[in-house]
């Protein structure tokens, strides 16, 4: 069984197998055969995959590693098959804010029945406004934040009610 | 790391170090690089220093730069940093002689410069009535046309909406429509054709009342592919002004800068003396005191229109710095003191070209939106022909109380494209971890061949979209990225190296 990664919004698959002579992984089906591997943790480390040995710096943030190799910097997540699961769920009902930014105003309140679509809160992020929509029909379960206030990327604002089996 | 080898103290040298300093402590009402590199010429002054902070910013590096250090309250941190009469309360308890604004924040407010003055302090920067003249756009362009400084066609703002639309439409298309008391963006649109001008007008008047309680707006001729050109200035507040020529600064996204460069490129060198000469002459005839900068646009059929003018230190201020040689914090500084100009104009000379890339936390892949982090790893290039401003710290939180721009990273070179090579190399090797910056962005910016051949405009990022995107990553790269990720889990590093074989296949996170 492999890991799953994500690098740019796509899912890779890596394997090991074998750790000797040299570590051998299986990325998305073709085996790479790395006589260096570097250091643990963060810093500056090289890999050896070949004749040359191509530096990059990593570090990590939880489930992300981000790496600068060739003068870029990408963020390469780990999948968790168990978050996932439990995240799934959370995900459909969360109105999250697609950047960091101030509630300006709200447009509904705990109760109101939305469809998709629906304005329900307006938020300021680098002097631009944006709307955040309701992404389903439901009900609104929860407001979060207040007029005012402040929240980082990926903010929940608003929880719908869980969706409920349609009879 | 970082405050590269570049003569700072050029001037320093002249004097005033450890004799008498020009002042018995100063105060830095700001915060970030800015705060930093005010402190680091007044601390080269030997003028001691006091900074503010909130508690969201205990540990920035501005707080440990200072001789002492202040915390202030505010239900945001921002709020905190405009809290005008609790930084004055401060610096007056601590026997603070000067204050110093910074860019952003309470630099262009008159009414601090006042209460400033008021309490017994000298604010190192220009005395509030000519921040008031300059801060209103239409005082201020009316001040350059009465001197002689060129405006664009116009129409000046009424309350009357109606009348408004009717006189906008009589000056043609296109037309730049702004709120009367705005900056940075807000309340701005562009109207190409008379279909649209009702609407935008009412959406900029809407616009403007909301962001600044004042719904007045005016519409002027807007020039295509304009360039956007700013002379540096200092005046000594009694009628003599110098320039300390100009900067380029067309390159920007959501009507702000991130790339400024001096001297300007491609410009005749008759044109650049009709614009500088042009700005020492506005500077002069407000009496101007202190570091100012006057905006312009150029066409390019070569007019250029007065834009406004910035009362204060700007953000780019370097690049000037390392073409001219002159330390434009001390210049404010020794202004302030009443020690008047720091040469006369004969004897300002430039070296060289200079590049400004600002590093922000923001996602130019989704429209330049800004994004929150944590300083995971920070790796500065070195060179004396570099400046890396910031006030970066390991394992700092990149929240959205402030401003997303977090550093600045500034380029000299004998000419421009040895500027540029070494920007570009600069940038390359630039790590910061943690949160998602333009970098790289900027690398693919700077190594365009538009920009190399210096063909600018305003509209050079959204000309450029696709040019600048990413390029896509072959096999061998992404198997590299991925392989330098996956030997960076703990759990999967235990795998290869900690634990016996069998267990390896078996793999699984959780065991």
């Amino acid at each position: 069984m492999g890991f799953q990664l994500i690098l740019d919004g796509e899912e890779h698959d890596v394997a090991i197998v074998r750790r000797r002579p040299h570590l051998v992984l299986r990325i998305d089906g073709i085996e790479h055969e790395f006589s260096e591997i570097g250091g643990p943790g963060d810093g500056l480390h090289a890999l050896k995959s070949g004749k040359h040995p191509i530096d990059f710096i990593r570090a990590s943030d939880n489930e992300r590693q981000i790496i600068r190799l060739g003068g870029r910097t990408f963020e390469v997540d780990h999948i968790d098959p168990f978050s996932e699961g439990m995240e799934s769920g959370g995900n459909k009902d969360a109105v999250r804010s697609p950047m960091p930014g101030t509630v300006v105003s709200i447009q509904c309140k705990e109760g109101d029945t939305v469809v998709r679509g629906t304005p329900l809160v307006t938020i300021e992020s680098m002097k631009l406004q944006t709307v955040l929509s309701a992404m389903r029909e439901g009900t609104v379960a929860e407001i979060l934040r207040v007029e005012g206030e402040t929240f980082e990327k990926d903010a929940i604002i608003v929880m719908l009610e869980p969706e409920t089996e349609k009879a | 790391m970082g405050d590269a080898g570049w003569s700072v103290g050029r001037l320093a040298e002249r004097g005033h170090r450890m004799s008498n300093p020009l002042f018995n402590k100063v105060l830095v009402a700001n915060r970030g690089e800015i705060a930093c590199r005010i402190m680091r010429t007044l601390s080269q002054m030997g003028i001691p220093t006091v900074a503010i902070y909130h508690a969201a910013e205990t540990k920035a590096r501005h707080v440990q730069m200072a001789d002492k250090a202040v915390e202030i309250y505010g239900e945001t941190p921002v709020a905190a940093h405009l809290d005008m009469g609790q930084i004055i309360e401060i610096a007056r308890n601590l026997e603070v002689d000067a204050i110093h604004p910074g860019y952003g924040f309470l630099s262009e407010n008159a009414n601090f410069a006042a209460a400033v003055a008021d309490a017994g302090m000298t604010f190192i920067g220009p005395d509030a009535e000519t921040i008031a003249l300059m801060g209103d756009k239409i005082s201020a362009r009316n001040f350059a046309e009465k001197h002689n400084v060129a405006v664009a066609p116009s129409v000046m703002p009424t309350d009357d909406l109606d009348d408004f639309i009717e006189k906008a439409a009589g000056i043609g298309y296109p037309l730049l429509i702004k709120a009367a008391a705005g900056g940075g963006g807000k309340g701005m649109s562009i109207v190409r054709e008379a279909a649209a001008l009702v609407e935008a007008a009412r959406v900029a008047s809407s616009e403007a009342q909301r962001y600044f309680g004042d719904g007045r707006v005016y519409a002027e001729t807007y020039v295509d592919h304009p360039r956007h050109i700013e002379v540096q200035v200092l005046g000594d507040g009694k009628g003599g002004a110098i320039h300390l020529f100009e900067r380029e600064c067309s390159v920007q996204r959501r009507f702000q800068k991130i790339i400024e460069e001096a001297p300007a490129p491609n410009l005749s060198a008759e044109l650049r003396d009709e614009i500088c000469t042009s700005a020492t002459r506005l500077a002069a005839a407000a009496n101007y005191k202190n570091a100012g900068t006057v905006e312009y646009i150029l066409g390019a059929d070569g007019r250029f229109f007065f834009l406004e003018m910035n009362t204060r230190l700007q953000v780019e201020h370097p690049v000037t710095e390392m073409i001219t040689g002159i330390d434009l914090v001390h210049a404010q500084i020794e202004i302030a003191a009443g020690k008047g100009l720091p040469l006369p104009q004969s004897e300002v000379r430039t070296s060289g070209h200079a590049v400004e890339c600002r590093i922000c936390a923001e996602n130019p892949e989704q429209d330049f939106m800004p994004e929150t982090g944590v300083v995971r790893h920070l790796g500065v290039p070195e060179a004396e022909w570099l400046r890396f401003e910031n006030a970066l710290t390991h394992g700092q939180k990149i929240t959205a109380d402030f401003d997303p721009m977090l550093a600045k990273l500034v380029a000299h070179g004998p000419n421009r494209d040895a500027a540029i090579e070494r920007s570009i190399a600069a940038l390359g090797e630039l790590a910061l971890l943690g949160v998602k910056t333009n970098i790289d962005y900027l690398a693919r910016l700077i190594n365009h061949d538009a920009f190399r051949a210096a063909e600018l405009h305003t509209g050079f990022i959204a000309q450029h979209r696709d040019d600048l995107a990413p390029k896509a990553l072959n096999e061998t790269e992404r198997a590299q990225i991925l392989a330098a990720a996956f030997l960076g889990f703990r759990q999967t590093r235990d795998l290869i190296v900690g634990t016996p074989e069998p267990h390896a296949a078996i793999g699984g996170w959780r065991n």
